[in-house]
């Protein structure tokens, strides 16, 4: 369970998280919506630690994340866009293996979790793979993977659909889908609610740091003006 | 262009510590000793590493011609001379002994280049050189691997950018200013992603290390290694010491 | 499950960041390596190589700029081909412009270490381009004390010798320490805080 008080983040003057206190619930799929600069970036980076909130607090399964970054970090786990410029490694198994490896995991540990991460996402037995030779959908998928790989409850996808083609979107939809039911808690952070819209239990949206919209997708949809969100039924 | 290729042979085989040692042993020995022992064992050493490798001479030569045509000139610039006889063939000899000891070196460097995976070369460093330096470099060199092809796209793509709107027509320093100036941006940018992936993926001081395994075979080649990286003790402690003593 | 990692050692979040960077400097010069520009008026290409050890050491301070280029260095005697032409391997330092290579790290050093005298880099904004150009300037002497004697000793011949073939190529370094100046300087390079 991931929950904020009253958090708060500035930029120099400008409050881009201004005082939010959300709680999302283990297996939860939750969207968060709101235009460029409305904070749903910078929200989520303080669920595992990576930033330092201003004021408030943030906390994974009730450890305060600041205190308990490695805790946060494997509860939470998150996949940024451009997952080009995540890899540490060439080759996709020992990408994978970075996470596990990180937290003094034994080799034969290592080598299940990089697996089950792989199959999780259709990578299966394609660990030897150049990375560079693989097409964008196959690409975020490792990404995905690489944070399987340090078994979450969480996943926090920072617009894990934008840049991708059609069949590229499709394949990253149908593994969150099977995570989905596998009970892994999804946070899906996006701009555009098109294709995520049906698969979410809940629409939180952002405007100037703020939460202005938290509600079950039904009523939600019909409030997306608040948040200047395209309605995805147009 | 010389990578590395996966394969069955001795090489492939061999931990790359044992490897390294070799290399660079050699490297020391045939700055050691520009004589024509020390050109015997370079010769030997190279022929070895290169039947180990099963790496034809050839395929070295056409990878690394730019480096042997370099050394070529050695012995014509060490040779000519301004003024009469114009050429001498002394300095020539003597320019062109220490560029023949570059050559086992490269030979060698090129086994190990065709034979070693990255992440070996990795395990190796953040094992033999201690502690978090050690694990700064290991993790480092697998993201220049890992960065290299990417930044060098992006350059490729700056610089046709920049073509297409017409850059061939300005000045030089302009066009580089340009090239340069996208090019570290867009680096910047990279490396702030990389650094967010890092962090979030928990990167550790204390990692489980990559697997590495030290058999049989690789104790032969470590002696080697280090024997020839102390050969130019071998000449001070006759030379030196003991008629003093 | 709840498992806790309690001995997982974080590497602090500065280090981090300035291990990304200078692993990306290290890509970014591997890969200037590969480019160059003929100049037909002069008769020597215009290498971008020496920007990567400008930049390391402006950008990144003495420490981690001279990590960057230590890191571009081991990653080629690794086996990537990042060196001139696509070149990789510990022969390398053998060739003509083994010394070179060596006096980038050296000169990313000095550089770093004349225009920042700390370890952590300060922002360009608080050094006068007068230090700027003065710590460019003592890294490219370095390259060449390095380089020459090296390339002198390789081929077996006089650093004199050496020097005359390497004079051509020295005009062309000056231009760029002052474009490296103005690449700094164009404001449209975003340092991170």
């Amino acid at each position: 369970m991931i929950e904020t008080d009253s958090l708060v983040h500035r930029y120099g003057d400008a409050a881009a998280v201004d005082d939010v206190s959300l709680t999302l619930e283990d297996g939860e799929a939750v969207a968060i919506v709101g235009g460029n600069g409305s904070g749903k970036t910078t929200l989520v980076r303080h669920f595992n630690a990576l930033l330092e909130p201003d004021s408030g607090t943030v906390t994974v399964d009730g450890r305060d994340v600041t205190e308990h970054p490695v805790y946060a970090r494997t509860h939470v786990g998150m996949v940024f866009q451009h997952p080009r410029d995540q890899f540490v490694a060439g080759t996709v198994g020992a990408d994978v293996a970075f996470g596990p490896e990180n937290l003094g995991l034994d080799r034969e540990v290592i080598d299940r979790r990089v697996a089950e991460a792989l199959a999780a996402v259709d990578m299966a037995g394609r660990g030897d793979e150049r990375i560079d030779r693989l097409s964008g959908g196959e690409q975020a998928r490792v990404a995905i993977a690489g944070v399987l790989a340090m078994d979450p409850d969480h996943l926090v996808l920072d617009e894990p659909l934008t840049g991708l083609d059609r069949g590229a979107r499709e394949s990253v939809l149908a593994q969150l889908d099977e995570l989905a039911a596998g009970g892994t808690g999804l946070v899906v952070v996006t701009h555009d609610l098109r294709d995520v819209v049906e698969r979410a239990d809940r629409i939180v949206g952002l405007a100037d740091g703020r939460v202005v919209l938290d509600d079950d997708p039904g009523p939600a949809l019909d409030r997306l003006d608040d948040v200047g969100v395209r309605d995805p039924r147009c | 262009m010389l990578t590395y290729e996966p394969g069955d042979s001795v090489a492939h085989g061999l931990d790359p510590r044992g490897k390294l040692a070799v290399q660079f042993g050699l490297a020391i020995t045939v700055f050691a000793y520009p004589t024509p022992a020390g050109f015997a064992v370079g010769g030997l050493v190279a022929v070895a590493a290169l039947a180990a490798g099963r790496l034809s001479p050839v395929s070295v030569l056409r990878a690394y011609w730019v480096v042997f045509a370099f050394l070529a000139v050695g012995p014509i610039l060490g040779g000519v001379a301004l003024g009469d006889p114009w050429f001498r063939v002394g300095p020539a000899l003597d320019s062109l002994r220490s560029v023949a000891r570059v050559v086992p070196v490269v030979f060698v460097s090129a086994v190990y280049v065709r034979t070693t995976p990255v992440r070996e070369t990795r395990a190796a460093i953040q094992r033999m050189v201690p502690g978090r330096v050690g694990r700064l470099f290991g993790v480092g060199v697998g993201l220049v691997f890992r960065f290299f092809p990417v930044v060098l796209g992006d350059l490729r793509a700056i610089r046709t950018a920049v073509r297409a709107r017409g850059g061939e027509r300005r000045p030089l320093r302009d066009r580089v200013r340009r090239i340069l100036a996208r090019g570290l941006q867009r680096s910047f940018l990279r490396a702030d992603r990389l650094t967010l992936a890092l962090r979030a993926r928990c990167f550790a001081w204390n990692p489980t290390l990559p697997a590495l395994r030290f058999r049989g075979r690789d104790y032969p080649v470590l002696a080697l290694g280090l024997a020839l990286a102390c050969s130019p003790l071998f000449t001070l402690v006759p030379g030196r010491f003991i008629p003093v003593a | 499950m709840t498992e806790e990692y309690e001995s997982v050692d974080l590497v602090a979040d500065d280090t981090v960041r300035n291990l990304a960077a200078a692993a990306v400097l290290a890509a970014l010069t591997a890969a200037l390596a590969q480019l160059s520009i003929p100049i037909p008026s002069v008769g020597v290409p215009f290498s971008l190589q020496p920007f990567g050890s400008f930049f390391a050491g402006l950008l990144l301070g003495p420490v981690w700029g001279g990590f960057a280029m230590a890191l571009y260095l081991v990653a080629g005697t690794a086996g990537a081909p990042v060196f001139a032409n696509g070149a990789a391997g510990i022969g390398q330092f053998g060739g003509r412009t083994g010394g070179f290579l060596v006096g980038f790290l050296l000169g990313a050093v000095v550089t770093g270490a004349i225009t920042h005298r700390q370890v952590a880099p300060r922002s360009l904004d608080d050094i006068s381009v007068p230090v700027q150009l003065v710590g460019l300037f003592a890294g490219l002497a370095v390259v060449y004390a390095v380089g020459v004697p090296w390339m002198a000793e390789v081929l077996g011949i006089s650093v004199r010798a050496a020097a005359a073939a390497m004079a051509p190529f020295f005009p062309p370094d000056v231009v760029k320490v002052f474009v490296t100046v103005g690449v700094v300087e164009g404001g449209h390079l975003a340092i991170r805080e």
